[in-house]
């Protein structure tokens, strides 16, 4: 079980090598093979998480949640995506028609690139890039650019409001997550995340860095503009925001992709903070793939209780909270970690 | 302390994920209904006796009763319920004094189309079936008259021959 991955991709290379085909074909080959892989789990993913989220904001709010397509309502996203295709997608008047239909199809480009680098268990890592962490981060911040582009050409106030609001939300909250970020950082000394969760082998980082698991959760909600940060969809005020003009498929690839961010943000808070694919209290029985599943989705869990608990902020009071407490607060604790770093070194206890 | 409340929020929020769910799934399962609910009204047309109460007391005028005298007796031929104009007030049940309509618990009262929504309670059986019964027992009871009537009659002109016979004799007697 622990392998079956690996074993599963050194099969077919062994497979393509002894049919007599050039390496290159092969690396070309397996390397195809695994991203597909990787599409395939992302998307699943994200089918299961719309389910998830609403039978969890059912379940909170003393609902069943959806119970009618297949058992417990598990194929209910499958109907809800075959509904949504078939829809009409209208373009409105005085829109840049390629920009606007561009922008739902390049949403899923950045967290789908993210996962190239992400560790999925033991030895199950596409991309073992040494700076995995800056790669992650910085790709990531790039749906700001997608979002963006789809509130510009929608030509509608509402969308253009929205989208100023995912600029100024996303960028200013992406300093407190990379500055909580470091703090990890600097306690491995590595930006490779398989190297980030072998050095939690004895300790996770939640122990040594729980301020910075705290901000960097805070700064997770924002970034993937969900309750209280969702004011860049604040229905009451701006429709759904840099969305509003969409319709049927484009509309739904925003709303899958809201879903892709919060399994890549919970992906990089099990790695970072939670020991990634390392199996806890010894219990090696179970795969490491598994144990990386299972702490995912305790972080997604965390982040839908959160969104069906809290009411949405201001967003003068977001602003205020990100530069004013959060921004600080990270600064502090690199600060702190910098000097208990140097003190263990020194001393060596 | 700083948080205390979100954490409390939290904690409320994770008691009802964990707590009694309040839906009922409608058509598999019902929420008891109460005891004085005014659902889809029932006609008990045995127990009809014509009086025209309940055409009176409908603020709608929903009920349309129609009679047909038969014998010199009220037979219900029609009992219309026009369903749509219905506010379900009740009046009709309190002001029959037999207890012949009374409002059942059925809420599901949609149908597909207009004309089907008016509810005619009597059938032509029942009607057939009542009107031979009253012409019956009017048979009956005519019989019943004729023959007592009868009785009577012979009775009287046995009594008057009996008379004539005493008138007879003693005229008989008085002659003599």
């Amino acid at each position: 079980m622990e392998n079956i991955f690996v074993n599963a991709a050194g099969g077919i290379r062994n497979l393509l090598e002894s049919a007599g085909l050039p390496s290159l074909v092969v690396d070309i080959s397996i390397m195809t093979t695994i991203f597909v892989a990787i599409l395939v789990f992302v998307l699943l993913n994200v089918l299961w998480l719309v389910y998830m989220e609403r039978k969890v904001s059912a379940y909170i709010q003393c609902r069943i949640g959806p119970n009618r397509v297949g058992p417990m309502g598990i194929f209910q996203t499958i109907a809800d995506t075959v509904k949504l295709i078939s829809k009409e997608i209208i373009i409105p008047k005085n829109t840049n028609k390629k920009l606007f239909l561009l922008a739902p199809v390049m949403i899923f480009m950045p967290p789908m690139a993210v996962f190239a680098v992400t560790p999925f268990g033991k030895g199950m890592v596409a991309l073992d890039l040494n700076i995995g962490v800056y790669y992650f981060v910085a790709l990531a911040s790039l749906s700001t650019v997608v979002i963006w582009m789809a509130g510009w050409t929608s030509n509608n106030k509402y969308s253009l409001l929205g989208s100023m609001r995912v600029v100024a939300q996303m960028v200013s909250y992406e300093v407190p997550l990379l500055l909580s970020i470091v703090g990890v950082v600097l306690l491995t000394g590595t930006m490779n995340l398989t190297g980030i969760i072998t050095a939690q082998q004895s300790v996770w980082m939640i122990f040594l860095q729980p301020v910075a698991f705290l901000i960097y959760l805070i700064a997770a909600v924002a970034e993937t503009n969900r309750t209280p940060f969702d004011l860049v969809e604040g229905e009451s005020e701006i429709i759904t925001g840099p969305f509003t003009e969409y319709s049927g498929m484009g509309f739904a690839f925003f709303f899958l992709a809201e879903y892709a961010n919060v399994l890549l943000v919970s992906m990089l808070a099990s790695i970072l903070f939670l020991g990634g694919w390392l199996a806890p209290f010894g219990l090696t029985f179970i795969p490491s793939w598994i144990w990386l599943l299972l702490k995912v989705y305790l972080v997604i869990f965390l982040l839908m209780w959160f969104r069906w608990t809290y009411p949405r902020t201001r967003i003068d009071q977001m602003m205020a909270f990100c530069w004013k407490v959060l921004v600080p607060l990270a600064i502090v604790n690199i600060f702190v970690t910098g000097i208990g770093k140097y003190l263990y070194e020194s001393v060596r206890w | 302390m700083f948080g205390k409340g979100l954490l409390k929020g939290l904690k409320i929020t994770i008691g009802r994920f964990f707590g009694k769910k309040s839906t009922v799934q409608y058509p598999e399962e019902r929420l008891p209904l109460p005891d004085r609910f005014y659902g889809k009204p029932d006609f008990h047309y045995d127990k009809c006796i014509a009086c025209n109460l309940c055409v009176n007391a409908c603020p709608n005028k929903v009920i349309k009763l129609g009679t047909e005298t038969v014998e010199k007796k009220k037979v219900v031929t029609g009992y219309h319920f026009d369903q749509q104009y219905c506010l379900f007030c009740g009046l009709c049940e309190e002001a029959c004094p037999t207890d012949a309509i009374k409002f059942t618990k059925d809420f599901e009262l949609t149908t597909y189309d207009r004309d089907t929504i008016g509810i005619e309670f009597v059938k032509q059986g029942q009607i057939d079936k009542k009107i031979k019964e009253v012409k019956q027992a009017a048979a009956e009871k005519a019989a019943a008259a004729e023959k007592a009537a009868a009785e009577k009659a012979a009775a009287e002109t046995k009594s008057q021959t009996e008379e004539a016979d005493k008138a007879e004799t003693t005229n008989k007697e008085g002659g003599a």
